[in-house]
């Protein structure tokens, strides 16, 4: 079962890109979005895994304890942080083309559109 | 384009992938066998070289810390953009009532509310608080610890309303927290320049393993993260409340901020 985190990892990042293909509504489109990012949670976790390994602090444990990988866990928690924000600013996002366009169907918005053209 | 046209490219599109990926996913380590080098080097030297008990911290804020300004500035940026979105002509009248939809009744507050959050508040921001402040000790740190804080201001939303939250949470506070948050950070940055050292070395005494003082620099920069992160964030619900408020609607009568 070693490749089990993989998979997980491929199977999150897959269903999110799938829905990212297929959406019809632009706040499940971000939704989806943070579905794709979590596969990124979960291979970066499995990476810096090491069986038998504590968690890299060395507060009960002394140094020297085996501990896990610790630049993934700060590229995760960077990935987070910086994830929040992003679906924050995308749900501005749609919130704004909502107020604009009055539909928030990624098929029915046409941004080349001429004004007045309502085909 | 049809939604069946768009699958069907992406199919394609990921069938030219395959190949590459299934080799790189074959290359992978084993899960659980090993790790990189980097981080074992990392567990091995940063507890005496720095004197800190949390890797992530040594990493976010002195091995990597240029990585971190950057990423602080990025949150700063994504914040900005929101707030200049959202913030058109929609007034600051701070009187209103959030999250009111026309024809949804307004249902009064219950007393187990109002008691849950008066007392379950000042304990989440004392919580945040402490993982601020520990950040180079226990798990945790500015990031984590400035959110807690963040969500322990919508507690006092919860309780005493959106009137009574706009009283307790000023948008130019959030402003100045914010900026002046990446503003710490980035002067972190600069004031070991002045001394002769390089950018962000850490030029302060690393202090004593597993004490609360420990980290040197560190506790400075995690100090700033912790401000940006606390006012970005509630100046992200602020924002997004503020949107569900009706603009220029009529008052109702005896609804006040029950």
């Amino acid at each position: 079962m070693t490749w089990l985190p993989y998979a997980v990892a491929a199977w999150l990042f897959a269903a999110g890109l799938y829905g990212l293909a297929s959406s019809r509504n632009l706040i499940h489109l971000v939704g989806c979005l943070s579905v794709c990012q979590s596969a990124t949670y979960v291979l970066l976790l499995g990476l810096g895994y090491r069986w038998g390994s504590i968690a890299p602090i060395f507060y009960d444990h002394p140094p020297g304890t085996p501990a896990v990988d610790p630049v993934m866990q700060a590229l995760v928690l960077t990935d987070i942080v910086v994830g929040a924000t992003l679906t924050a600013l995308l749900l501005v996002l749609t919130v704004q083309i909502f107020k604009r366009s009055g539909t928030l169907d990624p098929e029915h918005l046409k941004p080349m559109r001429r004004k007045g053209d309502t085909r | 384009m049809t939604p069946r046209l768009r699958l069907t490219l992406l199919g394609a599109a990921l069938a030219a992938l395959l190949p590459g990926t299934a080799a790189v996913i074959g290359r992978l380590p084993e899960f659980g066998a090993t790790i990189a080098t980097y981080g074992e080097r990392i567990n091995a030297i940063v507890p005496k070289e720095r004197h800190v008990a949390n890797m992530v911290s040594a990493i976010n804020f002195d091995l990597r810390g240029l990585d971190t300004l950057g990423e602080e500035f990025m949150l700063l940026a994504a914040i900005t953009g929101t707030v200049v979105l959202l913030r058109g002509r929609r007034g600051e009248d701070m009187t209103d009532r959030a999250m009111r939809l026309p024809g949804r009744a307004i249902l009064p507050r219950s007393e187990a509310v109002v008691l849950t959050c008066r007392l379950a508040g000042p304990l989440l921001m004392l919580f945040g608080l402490y993982i601020v402040v520990h950040a180079t000790v226990t798990p945790g740190g500015g990031f984590q610890g400035g959110v807690i804080l963040a969500s322990g201001t919508l507690l006092a939303y919860l309780g005493e309303g959106y009137s009574g939250w706009r009283d307790v949470v000023r948008s130019h506070w959030l402003d100045a927290m914010e900026g002046g948050g990446a503003l710490l950070f980035a002067l972190c940055g600069l004031a070991p320049m002045l001394v002769g050292a390089a950018f962000m070395q850490n030029v302060l005494p690393f202090g004593t393993f597993r004490d609360l003082y420990s980290g040197g620099l560190m506790l400075i920069e995690n100090l700033g993260v912790a401000l940006a992160v606390c006012g970005g964030f509630t100046q992200l619900f602020l924002e997004f409340l503020e949107e569900t408020r009706e603009a220029d609607g009529p008052d109702e009568p005896g609804e006040d901020t029950a």
